[in-house]
Formats: structure tokens, sequence, C-alpha cells
């Protein structure tokens, strides 16, 4: 069902802090709507959990590729045959307009460094990690564990394979760092990365983001 | 001094006994040891990895001390 904007604004509390509960609908949306959250890397697990956070009504995000859309890419990423070519970055801006037309996005169309990356996610309550290679993973957490202690991080680390969905878990990895994965299966000619299962952690990685906007501490 | 050191997804293979396991060992460490003497000392391969000292992101060079606790995470690719 459409929601149309409200006169009355409820009152929602900051993004991380606990809710009282138990809270209306319209209040957790507005609580989703005034949220920020950035998310490095808009491939496979970053295009997915764009979406997903829109959808369930996070409307200022921070998107960050470099990349292009390639044919290659069509087989897990929100993109479409249309937009090979075009900046990773507008082609799914162009989409979740199609959902939310009023989405705040801000594009970074940059290959982000340990330098830049610090100054492209202030702001945002909550940082996803949505990069492809181990040495990028690496660096984005270091980056913003180091220079944003206080932004909760949810990361992904072992999604490749047709290994069990059941095996994909979020997990506190540590302070303000989430985990999402298996851990271990890495990319290789034997465990690809197919849909169903980049899906399954997307959905993870998006459900926890919503979580930690919402206050809910993981036990 | 004892250290707790947890070593995650295919390091576990690099703890002593040989069991594997993300749980963590208690480690028996002199004085001014350093997380990368932990590191060197397992032998752990040289990929990306993610450092925590007692929950908190640490660097390598950090000292370690009297009940601390090591976490090692290495990313793997996929995204």
């Amino acid at each position: 069902m459409e929601r149309t904007p409200s006169i009355h604004v409820p009152a929602c509390g900051l993004p991380g802090t606990p809710l009282p509960e138990p809270e209306s609908e319209d209040v957790l949306r507005a609580r989703l709507a005034a949220s920020s959250v950035a998310i490095v890397g808009c491939g496979g697990l970053g295009s997915n959990v764009a979406a997903m956070l829109l959808r369930s009504g996070v409307r200022t995000l921070i998107l960050i590729d470099f990349d292009v859309v390639e044919q290659s890419n069509l087989n897990r990423q929100l993109f479409f045959r249309d937009q090979i070519g075009r900046p990773k970055t507008e082609a799914l801006a162009e989409t979740l307009r199609r959902i939310d037309p009023g989405a705040r996005l801000t594009l970074v169309q940059e290959r982000v460094t340990a330098e830049t990356l610090v100054e492209f996610v202030t702001g945002a309550d909550v940082i996803v990690e949505a990069v492809d290679r181990a040495e990028t993973k690496a660096m984005v957490l270091d980056t913003c564990l180091d220079g944003l202690p206080g932004t909760p991080i949810v990361t992904a680390s072992g999604l490749a394979g047709y290994g069990s969905a059941n095996e994909i878990l979020t997990d506190e990895l540590a302070d303000g760092l989430y985990l999402v994965g298996d851990l271990a299966s890495d990319v290789s000619a034997g465990l690809p990365l197919l849909a169903s299962r980049v899906m399954v952690a997307a959905a993870h990685e998006a459900h926890e983001v919503i979580r930690l906007l919402l206050g809910v501490l993981e036990p | 001094m004892k250290v707790d050191v947890a070593l995650f997804a295919y390091l576990s293979d690099c703890q002593p006994d040989g069991l594997g396991g993300r749980h963590a060992r208690a480690f028996d460490l002199v004085e001014g040891t350093t997380v990368a003497h932990v590191i060197a000392d397992l032998a752990l391969p040289d990929q990306p990895r993610i450092v925590f000292v007692n929950n908190r992101h640490a660097a390598e060079d950090s000292t370690l001390h009297e009940g601390d606790r090591l976490a090692i995470f290495p990313p793997v690719a996929g995204g």
C-alpha cells in the first residue's frame, strides 16, 4: 500500500537508540526514514541491500562504487541489460527512484581508498561493506573502524558457492562490527557467486542495518 | 602472561593444537609480545586480515597484556 506523508510526524528518536516498545508501524518507519546509510560497493550485495533498505523505509543512502554495469553482473546484481556500460551508482539510483521518487541519494562514483573513504561515509548512521575483493574489505573495515569508531559497520564474508543458505549467519564480531556470511566460502572456480546465496547475504546485511537503526542490541 | 587467541575461518587451521574452530585458546606469552609476534609465531598466511584486541580494532604493532583477548579475522572475496 502506498504510504502518504502524514501531517503528524511521530517522535521516533535518534537512529540507533532503543525504541520504547511496543511501537506502531508509523514510529518504526519514521525512525528508518530519518536514518542515513552508506553502502560501499554497489554490486551483488550493495545493489540489493540498497533496494531492501529503501523498501523498508530508509530514504537517505550514500551509494559508492567506481565501476560500470557489465553483462556479467546481471546474474546477481540489481541491474538490467539496458544499463550496461553506465556507472553502477547512476543505474542503481535510477532503479531506486522508480521505487521511491523522493529518495535522497548521494552518488559517489569513485574507487575509494583509505585516504578518501571516511569523508564519503561521514554522517551515515550505519556503514555497509559490500565490496568484492578481500583486500578491499579489509581496507574498508580498517579505515572505518579507526576513522569512525562510533558508527556501526555491517560486513559480509563467505557467501560464494551452493552450500546451504542456512550456513549464512549474522554475528557481532567485535564492538560495532556485524559480520554476515559463512566466513569460509571464498570465490573460486567451484564456488561461483550465485544470485540466491548472494541475496541471502544481502538480506542479512540489510536486516542487520534495520535492527541497528531501530536500536536493537544483538545478544 | 595469559592471552586468549581466537582465529576465524581458514586461519583456525593455524592454532597450535591443530583442532581448528573459532573458539579462543589460552596462550602463554612473554611480556612485551605484540600482535605481530603472535602472527609470526603462528605463521599465519600473508592474506588480508583484521585484528581485534578485547573486541576493539587494533593495529598489528599493538602490545598485548595479561588477560587480553586477541581475535584475527580474514575476510574472503565475494560481493
